[in-house]
């Protein structure tokens, strides 16, 4: 298969950067769309030119490092997929794929496709974690969480923290992300006792790094590789209000 | 009262107003078709209603609150896109997502902009307008303007649009979704939305067509 | 050769009281010293994360280093099956002994009895911990947690959650990480690349890293070094590990003096998605857990080109389940792996390429239903899906295995200290619990239990009684290794040659997964060991890397990687050749029995090898660690 990549190319976050055309041929309906950009980055090196930078780690799917918006969708059209899962199956042969880096104000971009992501670390410090020091744990089985409890938690638990949602919302807004977090923990008996500081203090983080609000276009759910649920956001604002109105916090 | 403006400064308070506001908007939209609609009854009904109206004591204060309503809609509503066309300063070359992105969300500052023109020219018109002779007459008379009744089919359109998305969004906002109840809230949302702006667009409609005089 | 024995300091007395009476004689550092002491970690996953959290809940100053944009991003997250505890939940005869037992002798009689001990006796403590920071662990309908049985053993002690354990258990402790860091504690520095360890007065004393998004050296003293760098997989290219997974931090230290155990202990897992061409970057595991309920089969006869639903029963050799009737599809990784091997090797593969046999679920379907079936396994038949377009529902996955785990690294005591004295080893870059193979859903246990239960007591031990002078990052000790460093990314952008970094990584590779792979011959590795320093020959004067050093360069990031894996390739095939026997995940075709089984030596292999570094292309020493064992009798593995 030959096909058409039109790449976002920036020397640094300092300089402006645009799209850039590249033919690449010999790509196979099973390589992936991260394998083809391998290819093409081997094609650059032998002419001497600098190869695209990307992120990317595992290549299965679960580390949330590969991070492109492929013909305006982050990770690609394909349903609950990441871009390294995207196969070349999905495209036509001789078809023109537009390849830019996720966008935000709080994802700045570093080189050609590798933005930095560290806004949700920082979230993340800010309360998206259970305060217990090691050694200080009771017996797993001394606290009971029904199965449907732990389902659910699951579901919020299994975002990779890719940054999807905040590429796909039109006003890269990073709800879904924090409500992932937020939920798993206040569904959790063990996270309880903190769900209103946490809310609180992940929420101010949010915006402080420049994230857009909430519309309810739930284009985050349509993206997201994992396929986290928009109730997840309604839960995050249900913990928020009930923190500023019916805690002391 | 720290905590309050603590919470208007967050961006889930902010929404909160937003949805508030607009949610309370929608309950006045409600009376105010319903007054509306009496003109179909005729002329006597109808300034009938628009007299005991005029001359219940409560109204300035009821005006007073209403404006305020719509003031904290509109003006938190435009803070917030202003912060999110601040959140993404350089756009995508190609932006295909869809997701929940309906006519209705995807217009809703175009939308809101339309019903706001409206409503100036609206109040100028009809609130501050002559209604000596009678508030059906001062409609009528209005509306007789081919061009003055497209545009307020228009904004009704428009207006429906706007609480395609907004009526079903502010529960989200509120935090209410769950798949017992929300593809009702949603199926209400658009009845709803249908309701208000056939319900509004009707009176021109009628004036158009020369049924009511 | 060197026959000097090393110390592997195991406490006296009988296994059950030697991890508490180690604890009691360890020294204790003040609670108000403990803030004095900065700790360098390398490395973010289940290792790393976990002892950055604990050491900082200790009171200790803590800088973290990570390659990746994230310290979640660790491979550990890939993890799918699950971690093994001894809690007994479900009440079928598991014990702290027999958790050790099944380790060892899963291990193939190569890991050390002290260590293993003591992994299975804070088993437990880690699911508590996990369960306490909020990890979402399958539960029963009662409330209680679920366990299944995994990779082999014939009770059930694996916790899981889904498929995706490790990226739990992984983000469990990078919560606890980042509420470290919101503290102020732990001070987390992603993409760096470790270039260099220092050692001072004898003693590990920092580390020298590139910033990947500048390409600026960067210097960082502490008290005491804590590699948690992961496992070496990626030397034969095709792995399951993640691309930024490599052996660099390790072998860096190996270089200034930690001896490097067992490298020739590798596993092959033998269920990951088959290789479709040339252009592939990684393989996909598909958990070890689908051999619960799938049957592993290849058609009898070689000429057998029907599609599998046209195969009848009586066509089909279902030959684990004919070979080794009383584990059948259940046996451990290295003996199902190579039981494939021999498969393909009688021309019975199936597929385009012939390299894979079918992992049948159409019987397990049949009894439980489609939708049990997708509850137990649906994000693994979706990823089975995405990869081949084929749906496992319908027709039988096909697999091949590929390598997954190094049992291999650094050689450490009994507190996880190295041979220099300060520099730590954790997790999948030491050399491990886990002998010669390591069993399904160990892994998370011990990257676990080294950092949360073992480092804090340990590290401690030293920091009590070691004299150690100050040192900051201005020293000339630091310097020096910068220029070093800097030298070497100057070295690597002036070769200009013709062949990238990835042409010389797959040519490795392919030498390594056909000479040192899945078997080993005494003349295959000395054909490696031939052509490796000719190949990294070639690398140093026909490498072409573009751009410079001084930015985000990832072309720069790769070669010096491959740099290093043309090092290590060397080290782990000498390692190879040495061990004259078969045992777990090394099998030399020349030591079987007559059935194909690996054939141990316990005469003469009965030790941990741990090569000391004498120069590039240079004959390594070998010292050796005796392996004795009192607790658990050797024996010939058998799974028939």
């Amino acid at each position: 298969m030959k096909f058409f990549l039109e790449v976002w190319r920036q020397k640094n976050a300092k300089v402006q950067g645009g799209l850039v055309r590249y033919e690449v041929v010999g790509i196979t309906p099973e390589m992936s769309i991260l394998e083809t950009l391998d290819v093409l980055n081997e094609q650059l090196l032998e002419k001497n030119e600098e190869p695209i930078a990307f992120d990317s780690d595992c290549r299965e799917g679960i580390c949330g490092m590969c991070s492109l918006v492929i013909n305006g969708y982050p990770h690609g059209p394909e349903k609950a997929s990441t871009s390294c899962e995207l196969r070349m199956r999905h495209f036509k042969d001789g078809q023109t794929i537009i390849i830019e880096p996720f966008r935000a104000k709080a994802f700045p971009v570093l080189r050609d496709l590798v933005v930095d992501r560290s806004a949700f670390d920082r979230v993340m410090a800010a309360g998206g974690f259970i305060s217990v020091n090691t050694g200080n744990a009771p017996d797993a089985n001394s606290i009971l969480i029904s199965k449907k409890t732990a389902d659910k938690a699951m579901d919020a638990a299994a975002c990779i923290g890719c940054g999807a949602c905040v590429a796909a919302c039109p006003n890269a807004a990073a709800m879904l992300f924090v409500a992932a977090k937020i939920s798993h923990l206040a569904l959790m008996p063990q996270g309880a006792s903190e769900r209103d500081e946490r809310v609180l203090n992940m929420r101010a983080q949010m915006d402080k790094e420049g994230f857009g609000h909430c519309a309810n276009e739930y284009a985050c759910e349509a993206a997201c590789p994992k396929e986290i649920k928009v109730s997840h956001i309604a839960k995050l604002n249900r913990e928020f209000l009930r923190a500023v109105f019916c805690s002391d916090k | 009262m720290d905590f309050l403006s603590r919470f208007y400064s967050s961006s889930i308070g902010r929404k909160f107003f937003v949805a508030g506001a607009g949610l309370s908007l929608c309950g006045f939209l409600i009376l105010h078709l319903s007054g509306n609609l009496l003109i179909f009854k005729g002329p006597g009904a109808f300034n009938h209603f628009a007299k005991t109206l005029d001359s219940n004591p409560l109204i300035l204060p009821a005006e007073l609150i209403l404006a305020g309503f719509f003031l904290l809609h509109i003006v938190i509503a435009l803070i917030v896109r202003y912060h999110n066309y601040q959140a993404r300063p350089i756009g995508y070359a190609r932006y295909s997502v869809k997701g929940g992105r309906t006519w209705g969300s995807r217009t809703m500052t175009a939308t809101a902009l339309i019903v706001l023109a409206f409503l100036v020219i609206h109040l100028k018109d009809f609130r501050f307008g002559n209604r000596s002779e009678g508030v059906y007459q001062l409609v009528v008379s209005c509306l007789k303007n081919l061009y003055y009744a497209v545009f307020y089919i228009l904004a009704m359109l428009s207006l429906s649009l706007h609480l395609s998305h907004g009526f079903q969004s502010a529960f989200q906002t509120f935090g209410l979704n769950h798949p017992k109840y929300t593809p009702a809230i949603k199926a209400l949302g658009y009845l709803f939305a249908l309701v208000i702006g056939l319900g509004f667009a009707s009176i021109p409609l009628w004036i158009m067509m020369g049924w009511i005089k | 050769m060197d026959k000097m024995s090393l110390d592997s300091k195991i406490p006296a007395g009988p296994i059950q009281e030697k991890w508490d009476r180690h604890r009691f004689d360890l020294k204790l550092v003040n609670p108000a010293n403990k803030r004095k002491f900065e700790i360098l970690i390398v490395g973010t996953g289940l290792a790393g994360s976990s002892a950055a959290a604990s050491l900082a809940e200790l009171g200790y100053r803590v800088k973290v280093f990570c390659l990746q944009d994230s310290p979640r991003r660790a491979h550990s997250i890939a993890a799918q099956g699950g971690i093994n505890a001894a809690k007994n939940y479900p009440n079928d005869g598991d014990s702290i002994w027999r958790l050790f037992y099944d380790t060892v002798k899963g291990g193939d009689f190569r890991a050390r009895e002290a260590n293993v001990y003591r992994l299975a006796q804070i088993s437990s403590h880690i699911i508590d911990h996990c369960a306490a920071l909020g990890v979402p662990f399958a539960r029963e309908y009662g409330g209680t947690l679920a366990n299944r049985s995994f990779g082999g053993a014939q009770v059930s002690r694996t916790f899981y959650a889904r498929g995706q354990t490790g990226q739990q258990l992984l983000l469990g402790a990078y919560s606890a990480l980042m509420r470290q860091v919101g503290q102020g504690s732990v001070q987390m520095f992603p993409r760096r690349e470790m270039m260099d360890l220092i050692v001072s007065g004898g003693a590990a004393r920092g580390i020298v890293c590139r910033n990947l998004v500048t390409g600026k050296m960067e210097s960082y003293a502490g008290d005491a070094v804590l590699m948690c760098s992961g496992g070496y997989g990626n030397v034969f290219y095709l792995s399951t590990n993640a691309a930024s997974c490599n052996v660099g931090a390790t072998w860096r230290a190996h270089k200034k003096g930690a001896y490097f155990a067992n490298p020739c202990f590798t596993q092959i897992h033998p269920t990951c998605v088959p290789v479709s061409g040339s252009h592939q970057s990684k393989l996909t595991l598909m958990s070890e857990s689908l051999r619960n309920d799938g049957r592993v089969w290849v058609p009898k006869d070689p000429k057998d080109k029907r599609s599998p639903d046209q195969i009848p029963e009586a066509d089909r050799d279902y030959y684990l389940e004919r070979r080794y009737p009383s584990f059948g599809n259940l046996v451990p990784r290295d003996v199902a792996s190579r039981a494939a091997k021999a498969m393909i090797d009688e021309g019975r593969g199936v597929g385009p390429t012939g390299l894979s046999v079918y992992l049948d679920f159409s019987d397990a379907i049949k009894r439980l239903g489609e939708s049990s079936i997708r509850e137990k396994y649906g994000n693994l038949f979706d990823m089975y899906y995405h990869i081949t377009d084929e749906n496992p529902y319908r027709v039988p996955m096909r697999i091949y295995p590929a390598v997954h785990y190094t049992m291999g690294g650094l050689w450490v005591d009994y507190n996880l200290m190295t041979t220099i004295p300060g520099l730590f080893c954790l997790g999948e870059a030491n050399f491990s619990d886990h002998g010669a193979n390591r069993l399904g859903a160990s892994a998370l246990m011990q990257g676990l239990a080294d950092g949360y239960f073992i480092i804090p007591y340990t590290l401690g031990g030293y920091l009590a009684q070691a004299k150690l002078p100050k040192l900051d990052a201005s020293a000339a000790e630091f310097k020096e290794a910068e220029i070093l460093a800097t030298e070497k990314i100057k070295k690597l952008l002036g070769i200009k040659g013709k062949k990238t970094a990835a042409d010389f990584h797959k040519s490795l590779g392919k030498l390594m997964w056909d000479d040192c792979g899945m078997a080993r011959n005494e003349k295959g590795l000395k054909n490696l060991l031939s052509k490796i320093p000719e190949m990294r020959e070639e690398f140093w004067k026909n490498l072409t890397v573009t751009g410079s050093g001084e930015e985000l360069n990832q072309a720069l990031e790769k070669a010096g990687r491959v740099a290093d894996y043309l090092e290590f390739a060397e080290l782990l095939a000498k390692d190879a050749l040495h061990r004259e026997e078969s045992c777990g995940g090394h099998f030399r075709e020349e030591y079987q029995t007559p059935d194909g089984e690996a054939k141990r030596d316990d005469e003469k292999f009965s030790y941990a090898a741990a090569w000391e570094f004498t120069g590039v292309g240079k004959e390594p020493s070998l010292h050796k660690e005796p392996l004795t064992f009192d607790s658990v009798h050797l024996a010939q593995r058998n799974y028939q």
